[in-house]
């Protein structure tokens, strides 16, 4: 009995997600369980696991479709399995629930138009766009089309034609047996046509210096949602920065300590529990500017951000300030791990009162963070070296760290932060007051 | 070269057709002593005598019935309608007899009978005297329909028309009697029928216009030049014969067709074209072929509801640019 | 009249009655199709009409068209090949028993719709007027056709222009199946002549010499310059309206009687009675006509159909 897969609805926002990968071909085996494709939402990129062992019947949508939720995109069962009666169950639905998406297309004229395909499976093409098509040997099935309800017009054929990679036989290949991307290769022929000369230099590891023109990354999923928090971050608050240097000797000590007695902690683990104890002090610094006022919080979801392989995204630990150190820890790195495997939950994302952002890792001094809204405050925290300081009238070794705190000047004046970073220093410097 | 209005380039042909060959007359209501109502025949009169320019009793079915009968014995008929909605008071003489009778009689019948006459909107002239009715005409096999915008066209159009040896319907059109145009001295000018007119070229959309809506299409053809736009306009000048060849070819050009006449939209000329380039052009089509004509509604009197029924400049414009998705 | 146009006549009406029995039997035969309306009882009009007209005088005719087409000198094996569609026929098949026409003899054609020639006979007598010729033109039209409007609008153009044309109405009693007394105003149709101002006269349409002096008459005036003339003759049909009209608005002895009248035996008569012509004499015209009728006959069914691709030849003249 075959069976439908469908597109997942991951998190509680999700509406359509993006097949980026089918890790299985249509026709290959699936083990229930095992990852079946890759898909980004606009927080996630995500792997699937299969519902069913079976054979990959039918890949309904393809890679590089914006597929809706609960929508039917493969069809697993046993080999040889008629699927023709699910198949058309899935079209008649699929007809019956046109759900519009928006894709977008580049057209010769404006340079982005965005335009609506209602998500059926039947394309509509002009002729004049079908015998282009036909002219020009294009699958007119990965094109989209401009005109209404998506309706594929002769400009669009043309402008996808303008944007193809374009190969001679022998470079294409020549790219299929040594497992290149045509994509990845820059061409050097006739209007950008892929030679062999070209596939060669990438094989030889010496890549063409001329005609280097750089290459268009898919600006969407979290890529997209990042800029636009990031714009939102800066055009929407009054962002301002304080920076103070902390002797972490202590903090040091602490964690050695720690250990010694069977407690693997971080730094971070420990500044999380030193600024959730701090934040509880300085209400303003965990606050959020709402539309009735601020909203002063008496609970700390401390943020952590991890950089992960396509981007950035903040999980934040809930009530922090009532954890013990071992719990932080715990809760840490289960949430990086899962940010790393892009398998956190919508909830697990949401609702940050304030963020940490740790860049010691990468050897970094100290930098300025941007605001993550609707947070305040947002602490940048750098790498720990051993830096000559003044100890008294003599100069001594001593293993500083330096603290940078972006907060939202609407809220939060100079000196309160001044004031909120001071306490933390102190924290740093006798991490015994959490006690 | 003479700068002349449409009306004199009709009557100006009329009368070297008639010096030119003796057998050419002229007959009518009022177009005698009156010389028409709207001049087509003026002075005719002076110059032929009575015989040749004959003022006829109103009874179209009678004179048009006489045009047939005197064109099968040898003359060469022309056959003023005062209106050409007067043409259903004869449709039999013009749809059973004129148009049939060289195919009933196996070829061995000549018929070269111009029935000739105006039409359209414009005057105030209401429902009976202000239709197109040039489909009806195109629809009966064996009448060649012609339909000048200009006044050389009108002029080489009607010599060709009064040199023909079939029956013709010469539709004119009341609001273009007055327009001017250069028009060619040369006694033999002529336009050959069946050969459309690229009115201006362009490359985005083809706008197929007839009549007074050649000069219109072309109006808003320039206006959209402004914006970027290229249309193609044509004029078929003929209908039957109708050049079938530079409109698909200007179709698979342009990918995009808007058929635009005064007439009524519902089986009118323009579903004849637009048929004609889904056959003969499908696969060139980028955009639906979209027809443009009076709505289906006997033509009322008063202006504002006369333009509410017949297509405005405006609508050829949307027209145009829906079918480039704009 | 003299003897040779009297056999003439007698010819003519011979060779339209035998060739419109030979139509009829054809047609149950199933061997011709369409509609085929018989004259058969009415031949004197157009045989006597005719006998009197150049080949260059003009004739329109009618639906009921075989006699005048005759008359008017066509042959008849391509008559009779034109009536079973034939290739070989006057119209290639095109025009049928409705449409016979030729052009050549001055027949500006048949004409199946009632009142439709009338204009055109006006038009021809036109032309003649233009030319200064003394061409005349003859239309032929039914008692229907006396009340369609282009019959009124004709009689009064042709009045106010003085044209050559004599308008013969063939009165044969009824409009299909409708007596003339249910259709008509008048008793007598040619008194309609009187609104038009131009002569008018009512014989009888099975006497070729009545027939033969009204229409001399008319001609004389029309060859003058003087105008049309309209001239009712007073006949009857025979056979149904068409093949397989059931009749039922007359009764058999009213045809019977009418039969009596033969115009074919009137004349006949006349020849024989008045010594004009021989028994003999007549008996040698009845078998040329019958053995014309009969090459005729072999002529037609042996004629080609037209060939299917030439479906679109002469809708128009080629310039």
């Amino acid at each position: 009995m075959a069976t439908k897969v469908i597109m997942p609805k991951q998190g509680l926002l999700m509406t359509e997600g993006y097949i980026t990968k089918w890790l299985v071909p249509e026709g290959g085996k699936t083990v229930k369980g095992e990852p079946l494709f890759e898909m980004e939402t606009d927080k996630l990129t995500i792997t699937i696991e299969a519902p069913e062992t079976g054979t990959l019947l039918k890949i309904i949508r393809g890679e590089d479709e914006t597929v809706p939720i609960t929508e039917t995109i493969a069809i697993i069962g046993e080999e040889g399995e008629d699927i023709s009666a699910l198949l058309n169950e899935t079209e008649e639905s699929e007809v019956v629930e046109e759900k519009e998406t928006t894709v977008i297309s580049k057209d010769e004229t404006s340079e982005k138009l965005v335009v609506t395909r209602k998500e059926t499976d039947r394309i509509f093409i002009t002729p004049r766009a079908k015998m282009r098509a036909s002219e020009m040997n294009i699958d007119y099935t990965e094109i989209n089309g401009s005109g209404p309800d998506g309706l594929i017009i002769e400009r669009d054929v043309l402008s996808f034609e303008k944007h193809k990679v374009k190969t001679t036989p022998v470079a294409e290949k020549m790219i299929k047996e040594n497992n290149l991307k045509a994509e990845d290769i820059k061409g050097s022929g006739i209007r950008g046509r892929i030679t062999k000369q070209d596939v060669e230099g990438i094989i030889s590891g010496v890549g063409r210096t001329s005609d280097r023109k750089g290459e268009i990354v898919p600006f969407r999923g979290m890529r997209k949602v990042i800029s636009d928090r990031m714009m939102e971050s800066i055009h929407g608050t009054a962002q301002a920065n304080h920076r103070m240097r902390v002797d972490v000797s202590e903090l040091i000590r602490l964690r050695n300590q720690l250990k010694e007695s069977g407690l693997k902690v971080s730094y971070n683990d420990i500044l999380v529990k030193i600024v959730s104890k701090a934040l509880i002090e300085f209400p303003y610094m965990n606050s959020s500017l709402t539309e009735e006022g601020i909203l002063l919080k008496d609970y700390v979801n401390m943020g952590l951000a991890v950089s992960v392989p396509n981007g950035l995204i903040v999980p934040n630990i809930k009530d922090a300030d009532l954890m013990s150190l071992a719990e932080i820890a715990a809760h840490s790195s289960d949430l990086i791990q899962k940010a790393l495997d892009g398998n956190l939950s919508q909830e697990e994302y949401s609702n940050g009162t304030f963020t940490i952002s740790n860049l010691g890792m990468y050897d970094i001094d100290e930098f300025t963070a941007i605001l993550n809204p609707p947070e305040s405050g947002i602490l940048a925290v750098g790498k720990i070296e051993k830096t000559p300081v003044a100890e008294g009238d003599n100069i001594v070794l001593k293993p500083m760290m330096t603290l940078s705190l972006t907060y939202d000047h609407r809220i939060i004046d100079g000196a309160l932060a001044a004031q909120f970073l001071q306490r933390i220093k102190q924290l740093i410097m006798c991490p015994y007051l959490l006690l | 070269m003479s700068r002349k209005s449409y009306a004199i380039a009709i009557r100006d042909v009329l009368a070297e057709e008639m010096r030119r060959d003796d057998r050419v007359f002229v007959m009518g209501e009022d177009i005698a002593e009156q010389g028409g109502i709207y001049g087509c025949t003026r002075g005719l009169l002076e110059e032929f005598g009575p015989d040749r320019v004959r003022n006829t009793p109103i009874s179209e079915a009678a004179f048009v019935g006489a045009g047939v009968g005197a064109a099968l014995a040898g003359m060469r008929p022309v056959v003023e309608l005062m209106y050409m909605d007067f043409a259903f008071v004869a449709a039999d003489q013009i749809l059973n007899q004129a148009a049939k009778i060289r195919y009933m009689y196996g070829g061995k019948a000549t018929l070269p009978l111009v029935i000739r006459g105006q039409q359209g909107v414009g005057r105030g002239n209401a429902a009976t005297h202000s239709q197109s009715i040039e489909a009806i005409f195109m629809h009966i096999p064996g009448l060649k329909v012609v339909m000048p915008s200009t006044p050389a066209d009108a002029a080489g159009l009607l010599r060709t028309a009064l040199r023909d040896n079939n029956p013709i319907m010469f539709f004119e059109h009341k609001i273009l009697y007055n327009t001017k145009g250069e028009v060619p001295d040369d006694p033999d000018f002529m336009i050959p029928f069946g050969k459309a007119n690229i009115v201006k070229e362009g490359k985005d959309a083809t706008v197929i216009a007839t009549s007074q809506y050649v000069g219109r299409a072309e109006k808003v053809a320039k206006q959209l030049e402004k914006e970027g736009i290229s249309v193609e306009v044509i004029d078929p000048r003929t209908l039957v014969p109708f050049d079938t060849e530079t409109v698909v070819n200007s179709v698979k050009k342009t990918g995009r067709a808007v058929v635009v006449h005064e007439a009524h939209k519902c089986g009118g000329v323009g579903a004849e074209i637009a048929s004609i380039i889904m056959e003969e052009a499908f696969n060139y089509l980028d955009a639906p072929v979209i027809r443009l004509g009076a709505k289906s509604c006997p033509l009322p009197f008063n202006l504002g509801l006369e333009n509410a029924v017949v297509p405005q400049e405006d609508d050829i414009e949307k027209a145009v640019k829906s079918v480039l998705y704009k | 009249m003299d003897k040779e146009r009297l056999l003439w006549i007698y010819r003519k009406m011979q060779e339209i009655r035998k060739f419109e029995e030979k139509a009829l039997e054809l047609f149950e035969a199933d061997k011709l199709r369409g509609s085929v309306h018989l004259y058969i009882g009415e031949e004197a009009i157009a045989a006597t009409v005719c006998s009197l007209l150049k080949d260059t005088d003009y004739i329109t005719s009618t639906h009921r068209g075989h006699g005048h087409c005759i008359a008017k000198g066509a042959e008849l094996a391509p008559a009779l090949a034109e009536l079973m569609g034939k290739a070989t026929g006057y119209c290639q098949g095109r025009g049928g028993s409705m449409h016979i026409a030729d052009v050549t003899k001055g027949n500006l054609g048949a004409n199946a719709i009632v009142g439709g020639g009338i204009p055109i006979a006006v038009g021809g007598a036109l032309a003649a007027k233009l030319r200064g010729t003394d061409q005349v033109a003859v239309s032929f039209f039914g008692d229907g056709a006396s009340n369609e409007g282009t019959a009124h609008e004709s009689m009064n153009l042709a009045s106010v222009w003085k044209l050559p044309v004599i308008f013969i109405c063939e009165n044969n009693g009824f409009g299909i199946s409708t007596p003339v007394k249910q259709s008509t105003s008048v008793e007598d149709i040619s008194v309609r002549s009187a609104a038009y101002d131009m002569p008018g006269y009512t014989v009888d349409g099975n006497d070729v010499l009545a027939i033969n002096e009204v229409v001399t008459k008319a001609i004389e005036r029309a060859r003058k310059g003087e105008g049309p003339t309209l001239i009712e003759c007073k006949t009857y049909r025979w056979l149904g309206h068409w093949t397989g009209d059931p009749q039922v608005y007359r009764t058999k002895e009213e045809v019977d009687a009418w039969k009596e009248k033969c115009p074919i035996k009137r004349l006949r008569n006349h020849l024989l009675e008045n010594k004009i012509s021989t028994e003999e004499e007549i008996q040698k015209i009845d078998e040329e006509v019958i053995a014309a009728v009969e090459y005729a006959e072999k002529f037609a069914l042996e004629s080609p159909e037209p060939d299917p691709s030439t479906a679109m030849d002469y809708v128009f003249y080629e310039n």
